[in-house]
């Protein structure tokens, strides 16, 4: 049964991308309702494959001597991301329908977030390493042409080539922690890796390790790797909520997650995982202070979130990560479709021209603020708590500057959260924007992300049993929900980062009204050039485009200088062969 | 080094190569260019059997060297329509005249 649910999950998608593609744009309707139709599917099945998580291997297609058996396995982390990517992922498409209402191309549009999705979930519950690069080059793919949708504008194409070119950065980590498996092993299977790690040669284990670091800082746009997210944000919104939410960003936290047992004893590594997080958590959450672009501040707060799961990785707490994870799936693409409602209904993403829109669309204007509360980590919304258990987690695994850099960081949190919902939705109108309210495919999608937002934290106890039932490797207490309601609130540091979070935003509060809304001086300059990074980025690029200016004329296109060429190197491979017999 | 079958296949397979790489170097011509690499694909053909009955699995040699003839047999085909087609419209065989690709 697990191994059809699995197919069905990966291939529903894939087959609906299919079919999509061969439609024509001129029956925008059929697209959407293939679209809604297959990735809804997908979805249920995802849902019924949780019952069937195990930590067996569902299913294996042997695939030749060289690359291992094609394995896919259902256990607990596997299928409750593949929940979150097929569920989050069909909402954004419903989403979609209204969102995309009258644009062109929608064959492109649609095919390639279901290619997305299939592949998200082919990553997820693959057993092989190989082919989970192989998945995982496929998301790297479909989120460069999606963010990129929009191909007329360059500033979109920018966004998207450099996602692309960044996370093949990540790409390359693990293919390389793969091979050096490989290599050691001789075998690509994710679970011999885990179980004969301590086999591996230190330093052999160690390029593994931080190879696959790498890898998930780049995907996960960690430190030193965060600028590519806000330029993301050129994309359509449902796309940035999937993104965000469902698909691309939290492969890097899975692959931190997955792989915890094999490297935490590879010196160096897990307090490299948590200064990754911690510096990312920090300046992302700076970042997201001043920013006045609405999907940029979520941008920055997503990159901030993510800083905290790895950085509870980092601390040694893989099931407090994947809690947050799945808190904040829900209330980012609440919070991202909330925002793609005002951005689709006014027409600009400018927080300095809104204000004041909470009057003319009371519905998406709570629906934000429920997202905003779990956010900032208020209780009872799933953000608090899953927030709180990192922070617990945080205070006994890490060192105590560290976890007061996040208590930090949860007050300014609260501090930009508050400040983004006053300057969208309270306050004086600064601009005469023409406001209509969201359509019923967007208002069906909020609603169901807002009924999340408020319940999921009830699946703590669920959570926990499949995680610590179906992964051997991983040591996760057992937990109930029961446990967790009485912990939390008789934790004196809840109450601690509860008075942070108030102060964040009292202070926002005491800002906002003194009309001193938008930041300014030196921070400006160092958020807008991503600390420095941005810099960074652009210099390598520029040395890789002069270099290949440069090297140009070895081009000639002249027939005898290629034989010259492989001559010369056939001579140099015979040389070695000769010299090293 | 005694003159064994093999060698001797060998040193016939050397020399094709040899022979193919030099014709490559100097040709202009895109008629004689296709010729020439068809020299060097029948040595590589050669070689292929050689390994073949040198490793002991003869038959995967035969049938890789069967597969490469198909290909290399399309290759050619291709390429001289190409270089009839390169004559009638540029009106000269010669690459260094038709070349219009400059770095």
């Amino acid at each position: 049964m697990a191994a059809i649910l699995i197919g069905l999950v990966i291939g529903l998608p894939w087959l609906g991308a299919i079919v999509i593609w061969r439609t024509t744009d001129d029956t925008p309707h059929l697209q959407h309702t293939l679209a809604v139709a297959f990735s809804i599917a997908a979805g249920l099945a995802s849902l019924a494959l949780i019952r069937f998580s195990s930590a067996e291997t569902a299913i294996s297609i042997p695939m030749g001597r060289y690359f291992g058996d094609l394995t896919f396995t259902a256990d607990g982390l596997a299928v409750t991301l593949t929940a979150i990517a097929c569920v989050i992922g069909s909402l954004a498409v419903i989403f979609s329908v209204d969102y995309m209402h009258g644009e062109g191309q929608l064959g492109r549009y649609y095919s390639f977030v279901l290619l997305f999705i299939g592949a998200m979930t082919g990553l997820l519950l693959s057993g092989n390493l190989l082919f989970m690069f192989f998945f995982w080059e496929i998301t790297a793919l479909c989120s460069y042409a999606l963010i990129s949708f929009y191909n007329d504008d360059p500033k979109a194409v920018a966004g998207g080539i450099k996602a692309l070119i960044i996370t093949q950065v990540g790409g390359v980590g693990l293919l390389a922690g793969a091979l050096t498996t490989y290599s050691a092993l001789g075998s690509y299977q994710v679970s011999d890796l885990i179980a004969r790690a301590g086999t591996i040669p230190a330093g052999l284990l160690a390029v593994i390790a931080f190879g696959f670091l790498l890898a998930a800082a780049a995907k996960s746009a960690q430190f030193p790797f965060h600028t590519w997210l806000p330029d993301a944000m050129e994309a359509p919104t449902p796309i940035s909520a999937l993104i965000h939410a469902a698909t691309m960003v939290n492969a890097g936290v899975y692959l931190l997650a997955r792989f915890y047992p094999a490297f935490e004893h590879v010196p160096g590594w897990t307090m490299s995982v948590l200064m990754v997080g911690l510096i990312t958590a920090f300046i992302a959450a700076v970042s997201a202070l001043i920013a006045t672009d609405l999907k940029r501040t979520l941008a920055y707060s997503t990159v901030s979130q993510l800083g905290y799961m790895v950085y509870a990785i980092g601390a040694g707490g893989v099931f407090a990560s994947q809690f947050h994870l799945l808190s904040h799936a829900v209330f980012k693409a609440l919070l991202f479709l909330a925002a793609g409602s005002v951005i689709h209904s006014i027409g600009t993403r400018d927080m300095r021209r809104m204000g004041g829109l909470g009057k003319r669309m009371p519905f998406v204007r709570n629906m934000f603020i429920v997202g905003a509360l779990a956010l900032a980590g208020v209780p009872i919304l799933n953000g608090f708590w899953s927030k709180e258990l990192i922070l617990e987690v945080g205070l006994q695994g890490s060192p105590i500057w560290a976890y007061g850099l996040m208590l930090l960081g949860a007050g300014l949190t609260a501090f930009y959260t508050f400040r983004m919902v006053w300057l969208v939705f309270f306050g004086a109108e600064r601009d005469q924007l023409h406001v209509h309210n969201a359509g019923s495919a967007m208002k069906v999608a909020l609603g169901i992300l807002a009924a999340g937002t408020f319940v999921t934290w009830l699946f703590f106890g669920g959570l926990n049993g499949l995680l610590a039932s179906t992964l051997p490797f991983h040591e996760i207490e057992h937990e109930s929900l029961m446990e967790l309601v009485t912990a939390i609130p008789s934790a004196p540091a809840t109450w601690l980062a509860l008075l942070v979070v108030a102060l964040g935003a009292g202070v926002s509060w005491v800002r906002v009204r003194g009309l001193r809304l938008f930041g300014g001086g030196w921070l400006d300059l160092l958020v807008e050039t991503s600390f420095g990074f941005d810099s960074l980025n652009q210099t390598i690029a520029k040395g890789v485009n002069k270099l290949a200016g440069r090297l140009s004329f070895t081009q000639t296109g002249v027939l005898s200088w290629n034989v010259v060429g492989i001559l010369g190197a056939l001579l140099v491979v015979l040389i070695f062969l000769v010299w090293s017999a | 080094m005694t003159l064994t079958p093999l060698n001797a296949v060998l040193f016939g397979v050397v020399l094709l190569l040899v022979v193919g790489f030099y014709g490559l170097l100097i040709t202009r011509n895109l008629i004689k260019i296709v010729l020439v690499l068809q020299i060097l694909v029948k040595a590589v053909v050669v070689a292929l059997v050689l390994g073949g009955k040198a490793s002991g699995n003869l038959g995967l040699g035969q049938s890789l060297a069967a597969t490469v003839i198909v290909a290399d047999t399309i290759v050619a085909v291709v390429a001289l329509a190409l270089a009839v087609q390169v004559r009638r419209r540029v009106g000269t065989l010669d690459l260094a005249k038709i070349s219009s690709l400059r770095g």
